[in-house]
């Protein structure tokens, strides 16, 4: 009996090994997926290619309702446009994105063309994943792009994503009406961190609590980047990725300031909704947050009244000096997969998506309630011009007091943000912040390792 | 007569496993060749804290779930078999349901049950002045608070297997018992549990492994936190392969087939504890 069913288990288990075994084939000569049957690669324009249509697959990160609309509007016009090319658009939910994309990597059936955010292009070049662009989009294309964000999105080696947006990852948002029915100026938001928790002490009261920020590790893994770029003027990792800095005792105070706002219970206490969403904020159940500049869109989409009421303010920093980074700025580019055999076309769609007429991206901005920034130059002139732009509160700001001190994201593996992200939710739960901190320093050094990370910094 | 069993044999779990071994002794890229690194891998995955935190999570939530399922499971089809046929049929079907609710709504219906404002949970434990708990949210009561759905959707399957065991046994051995003056009690000990012997081990075995490798419970309701409280092994596996590195793509290939090895050898020391051979023979 031990021996059969010993023998039924081991049956068992092996299919679920086995099944695993072949998602992970390697294979390194490119797929014939599915939207290559129809593919001819072409050198120049592909409109003007007569013949059966290119199929071009589009995979689109989903994200705010308004975002999904402005993509299936502007890919039907392409495709009305460019007899040629049949763009083929899918908007896949973030949290099933990587697991799908990993999946489709492993079957050799990648999209053509996907929305990827800018800390993973140069791991991505690394890996071989993504096709270089300056061959296949226009030189004027790359001019239009601001300087301080072409190095987001290329190596030596060339350009290897087309920027969308940028957006500051950390803003303050506060209720005016509960600033003043708690004594405070709603004129004088919070400049550094005793002064946050003061005043969260204060506006927490009647089933308000004063303050929001992420509390989950995977939450905090990348929300946190700008803040411990304020705490300690670096992250986790020395620059040239050789070495663990989590020790540093100036992410005390960074660890200090999440546990005292959650164990004094100045903020929610289970996560209901994650960092990027301004549910919690919008639904009057908190009197500030820290959240992505996008949650302007959201609010102004889904919570008019509480916009109503509030203002925006740079998140405030360690010891008050404004001109620390408290935000990194992210946001996402696209990107055309290495293996694509429609890498031309596919960029054809991506220059006129986002590098092509001004007013196309402007209208994404328009859409966005101008809760995101171009990364294009003349964009951003078009968005000067723009009577509802020039009059937006909120936009004025974060250009002014966000946007100039934030730092770019890491480019570094993601274990390396849980590991710090997994320490501060330990501190946040009560645990000890020195024993946290060298834990996770340990992790670090254990990825530097593992993945031999030393000297390979970007 | 053993020549298809060993071509099916060879195809679907020889060839497999073989494959995934060799696949395991490269850094596997989709955009690269693959890079031979030796055993490397099972060094980095034996050696990481993590690894061990979601086999022990894995162990802790096993413990937590079968034992409890067992006993209610054991007490449902005990009842059932005393009862006249409507009665039974009725409790059957009730007792099976949430065995075809599926684990992700499960966890969905849970974890607003759980919600600290305005839950069920608290709400009824407010009720008798006790909380108000952010279940999910605590280190120390998320995997309690993931059990008892393990727990709701295992013993509908449970109890009609040892249902059917218990009608297997022959009437006369609990009337006689009962002439011997046998209670309850008596008949449980000396009568049902040595003839429901292998059915219990059965059940003990396959609901160790389930709880082992659960996944859609701690992924749909926490994520694998708070701080990998909830990390069960199969989710750590499954969050490991989603990072788009090539390490992270052959770590969790390498720690699914330690995983394995670790369950049979789980399986194989629970029957030699129970001693298995004689319970096909009791």
């Amino acid at each position: 009996m031990v021996r059969r069913f010993g023998l039924r288990s081991i049956i068992a288990g092996t299919m679920v090994v086995a099944l695993f075994a072949s998602a992970c084939s390697p294979s390194a000569t490119p797929s014939g997926g599915s939207n290559a049957a129809t593919a001819t690669p072409a050198a120049g324009a592909s409109d003007a290619a007569i013949g059966p249509k290119v199929e071009v697959v589009f995979w689109q990160r989903q994200f705010e309702d308004y975002q999904q609309a402005w993509f299936k509007k502007q890919v039907a016009a392409f495709n009305a446009a460019h007899p040629a090319i049949e763009v083929k658009y899918t908007a896949v939910p973030g949290d099933a994105w990587d697991a799908k994309l990993k999946a489709a990597q492993a079957a050799g059936k990648v999209p053509d063309v996907l929305t990827t955010n800018y800390g993973a292009i140069k791991p991505g070049v690394v890996n071989g994943q993504f096709a270089k662009l300056d061959g296949l989009m226009k030189p004027e294309a790359f001019a239009d792009i601001a300087d301080n964000v072409k190095d987001f999105v290329r190596t030596k080696d060339g350009y290897f994503g087309y920027p969308m947006l940028v957006e500051p990852s950390t803003v303050l948002y506060y209720r005016k009406d509960l600033f003043t029915a708690a004594g405070l100026d709603p004129a004088k938001p919070p400049k550094n961190w005793d002064e946050l928790i003061a005043d969260a002490r204060a506006l927490t009261k009647g089933g308000v609590y004063g303050m929001n920020i992420a509390q989950t590790a995977p939450d905090l893994g990348w929300s946190s980047w700008g803040l411990q770029y304020n705490a300690a003027g670096h992250l986790p990792i020395a620059d040239d990725w050789s070495a663990p800095r989590a020790t540093d005792p100036a992410y005390t105070k960074l660890l200090q300031l999440y546990q005292t706002l959650y164990t004094e219970k100045l903020m929610p206490q289970e996560a209901t909704f994650p960092y990027a969403d301004a549910s919690f904020y919008g639904q009057g159940k908190v009197a500030m947050s820290a959240g992505g500049s996008w949650e302007i869109g959201q609010l102004s989409a889904d919570f008019k009244d509480t916009l109503a009421n509030t203002a925006i303010a740079a998140f405030p920093s360690v010891d008050g000096d404004a001109t620390k980074p408290t935000s990194t700025l992210g946001g996402w580019t696209l990107t055309i997969d290495a293996k694509s055999k429609v890498q031309q076309q596919a960029a054809d769609f991506v220059s006129w998506l986002l590098a092509g007429d001004p007013a196309i991206m402007t209208d994404f901005f328009k859409a966005a309630g101008y809760s995101k920034y171009s990364p294009r130059a003349s964009v951003a002139a078009a968005l000067a011009a723009d009577p509802d732009a020039s009059r937006n509160p909120y936009l004025a700001i974060v250009s002014r007091d966000v946007l100039p001190y934030a730092k770019a994201e890491p480019a570094y593996p993601w274990d390396v943000s849980i590991a710090f992200g997994t320490a501060i939710e330990k501190a946040m739960k009560g645990g000890d912040i020195d024993a946290a901190l060298a834990e996770a320093d340990k992790a670090i050094a254990d990825v530097i390792t593992k993945q031999k990370l030393a000297g390979t910094a970007p | 007569m053993i020549a298809p069993m060993a071509i099916l044999l060879s195809i679907f779990v020889i060839y497999p496993l073989a494959y995934a071994l060799y696949l395991s002794m490269f850094e596997i890229s989709f955009y690269r060749d693959p890079v031979f690194v030796g055993p490397q891998f099972y060094g980095y995955v034996l050696d990481s804290p993590r690894f061990w935190n979601a086999i022990s999570i894995g162990l802790r939530l096993a413990v937590m779930v079968v034992p409890v399922m067992l006993v209610i499971a054991f007490l449902i089809a005990s009842l059932i078999r005393t009862l006249g046929r409507r009665l039974a049929g009725f409790l059957k079907t009730t007792i099976y349901l949430p065995t075809v609710v599926s684990g992700v709504v499960a966890s969905v219906v849970f974890t607003l049950m759980y919600r600290l404002d305005g839950g069920l949970v608290n709400g009824a434990l407010g009720v008798v002045g006790i909380g108000p708990f952010a279940y999910l949210s605590s280190p120390d009561l998320a995997l309690p608070a993931i059990a008892v759905p393990a727990i709701w959707l295992g013993i509908g399957v449970s109890s009609l297997i040892m249902l059917a065991g218990m009608l297997d046994i022959p009437e006369s051995y609990f009337e006689a018992a009962e002439l011997e003056g046998a209670g309850f009690l008596a008949q449980t000990r000396y009568v049902t549990i040595p003839l429901l012997r292998n059915i219990l081990l059965f059940l003990f075995v396959t609901g160790f492994i389930l709880a082992m490798q659960q996944v859609d419970l701690p992924l749909v309701m926490t994520g694998g936190g708070p701080v990998d409280s909830t990390m069960t092994p199969n989710l750590f596996i499954f969050t490991q392969f989603k990072d788009p590195t090539p390490y992270a793509t052959s770590f969790s290939l390498t720690a699914a087939l330690i995983l394995f090895f670790v369950l049979g050898s789980v399986s194989a020391l629970i029957f030699r504890l129970v001693r298995s051979e004689k319970a096909v023979d009791a």
